[in-house]
């Protein structure tokens, strides 16, 4: 059986892939190219976000009635990655490249480092705690990335 | 803040002053040995020179010993959930002990002075056991569940490394300077000594930072769990048994455990270097390619580890040392600062509600690009020292342009990070 950890690692990985597959491209020189995968990434990392603000947080907070702590702190790392993004896009939009690549630096690291802490910490703190919702709510949160993946 | 998940605050990320403070002394132990090498008299022409003594030290338990504490102040948090408690004053009461420690013991060492020998060793210890009680007691309080990664149980591995060196080291130092009696020969104990420093404290740090950093940042596949679940076991088991067979004088059992020990590291090396090449980032940066030129020299050194076993000549010993710490540890460490001192301060500002310029404003790529290019033309000339000692005084030369460089470097971060809290 699939874990929560397993399923948003795994997502994880896939938002990864998009980002990558957008940097190629505007390293390259290729804005169309780019401005798609950019626009791909953005709807993966945003489901993402989405999953975890409205499914996966409400549920761990209902179950440890930890409101102030680890998931308003993702909350806000959710909102510093969105206006990173929004930036990258903004040097997409000017076709700036060396822009580009340093918001693109900016934005992986972060990235990386608040997810590090989830694959971690959070998620496995999730599969222990969340006990039989565990399954259900894995279920639903692989309904909705796959779902926005595929808009 | 709940106190249920310490790691995951933000207001618990260090204050950037507890992990700069090692960023920024360690290359100026690399300066300083870059000065021994250039004015000491045929430093490299064997392990056992005072020169080479405290260059050695200069480079491990000064340089490296500084960014992997400050290192590990920041990664522990966020990868194990650890909080350390008065973080600012472990951090600075460990800073201080520590580059004290290692300034005393380089001293020591470098000029025979037996009392700077004890009295810097003491130092580094007391910082050491400062940073391990802290961190001990941060891992006590950290959630108990096991993550997708095995790197916080590596890096707890790693903190035994560190302890057996240090408690390893402290004896030697008080062999050398009050003459205390060793249970074993004191070149075996050296070997020790410099093997659970390298392999059980530098090498399992490095793996358990790789298993994070090398798939999450690089884009590349993941190690396979089924390594990385045994892999640092495997070397802290491997590395007990051969302390034992050393000790025991057991000849067949120590070069058989050896071998195994040097196969374990050769694989992590070739498996880093096989998903780097994997990596779906299109635009290697120097950082990337300096990483992987640092797979390549420690596998190169472990090469010229196996050859002094089979054949004892001062100069493999030598080689597999220039290879390992400086083109092995020495690369992968400037790549990884490269990345984390930016990041942590373009963190910082944006914590305290500044618009922090993107990371490539806080630190430009040409520069880093020409400090790594100087620390590969500096390992070449190294190794080339190894065998003429008047080409060694030019590695050392080299060797401390090398660091003053990688200083200036992170201290241009330090200017930007000032100009932007400014604005």
């Amino acid at each position: 059986m699939s874990t929560i950890a397993d399923l948003m690692t795994q997502d994880h990985r896939a938002c990864d892939h998009d980002f990558a597959r957008a940097e190629t491209l505007a390293a390259k020189g290729d804005w169309p190219g780019a401005t798609d995968a950019l626009a791909a990434f953005s709807n993966a990392l945003n489901a993402h976000f989405d999953a975890e603000e409205q499914q996966l947080f409400p549920a761990f907070e209902a179950a440890t009635g930890m409101t102030q702590g680890p998931t308003q702190v993702m909350r806000a790392e959710h909102a510093d990655m969105r206006a990173t993004l929004a930036r990258l896009q903004d040097a997409l939009a000017a076709r700036d490249g060396d822009e580009f690549a340093g918001e693109a630096e900016t934005l992986l690291i972060m990235m990386q480092q608040h997810n590090m802490k989830e694959e971690n910490i959070l998620y496995p703190m999730c599969d222990a705690r969340l006990g039989a919702v565990s399954a259900t709510l894995c279920t639903e949160l692989s309904h909705s990335l796959a779902a926005e993946h595929a808009t | 803040m709940s106190s249920a998940n310490p790691g995951l605050a933000y207001e618990d990320t260090p204050p950037l002053s507890a992990p700069l403070r090692f960023f920024l002394t360690a290359p100026l132990f690399g300066i300083v040995a870059g000065a021994v090498l250039a004015f000491g008299d045929g430093v490299l022409t064997s392990r056992w020179t005072p020169g080479a003594l405290a260059l050695v030290h200069l480079i491990a338990a000064g340089f490296m010993l500084q960014v992997m504490l400050g290192a590990l102040q920041q990664i522990l948090p966020v990868v194990a959930g650890a909080r350390f408690p008065a973080p600012l004053g472990v951090a600075s009461t460990t800073h201080a002990l520590t580059s004290l420690g290692a300034a005393g013991l380089t001293t020591g060492l470098g000029l025979g002075l037996p009392g700077a020998i004890v009295g810097g060793g003491l130092l580094l210890v007391a910082g050491i056991v400062v940073f391990l009680g802290a961190g001990l007691l941060a891992l006590v309080g950290a959630p108990a569940v096991v993550g997708t990664t095995r790197a916080p149980r590596d890096l707890r591995l790693a903190l035994i490394g560190l302890a057996v060196t240090g408690t390893l080291g402290l004896a030697l130092a008080l062999a050398l300077g009050r003459g205390l009696a060793l249970p074993v020969a004191l070149p075996t104990l050296v070997d020790l000594h410099a093997a659970w420093g390298w392999l059980g404290w530098g090498g399992i740090l490095l793996a358990a930072t790789s298993w994070v950093v090398v798939p999450m940042f690089q884009i590349t596949p993941g190690y396979p769990p089924r390594f990385s679940a045994m892999w640092a076991p495997a070397v802290l088991a491997g590395l007990i048994l051969w302390s034992l067979a050393r000790f025991a004088d057991a000849g067949i059992a120590s070069i058989t455990l050896g071998i195994v020990l040097l196969t374990l590291v050769v694989s992590f090396a070739a498996l880093t270097l096989h998903l780097q090449s994997r990596t779906r980032r299109s635009t290697p940066d120097a950082p990337f390619r300096s990483f992987r030129s640092a797979m390549v020299a420690l596998i190169l050194g472990l090469a010229a580890l196996a050859a002094n076993a089979a054949h004892d000549a001062d100069h493999w010993s030598v080689l597999a040392g220039v290879l390992i710490l400086h083109g092995g540890f020495g690369g992968a460490i400037s790549a990884m600062l490269y990345k984390i001192v930016p990041f942590l301060a373009w963190l910082n500002l944006t914590q305290s509600g500044v618009k922090a310029p993107n990371m490539k404003k806080l630190l430009p790529d040409p520069p880093v690009r020409q400090q790594l290019r100087l620390h590969l033309v500096v390992l070449v000339v190294l190794v080339a020292g190894v065998f003429e000692p008047l080409v060694a005084r030019l590695a050392g030369v080299l060797m401390a342009a090398e660091f003053a460089w990688l200083l200036l470097n992170l201290v241009r971060v330090i200017r930007a990070w000032q100009r932007a809290r400014r604005t």
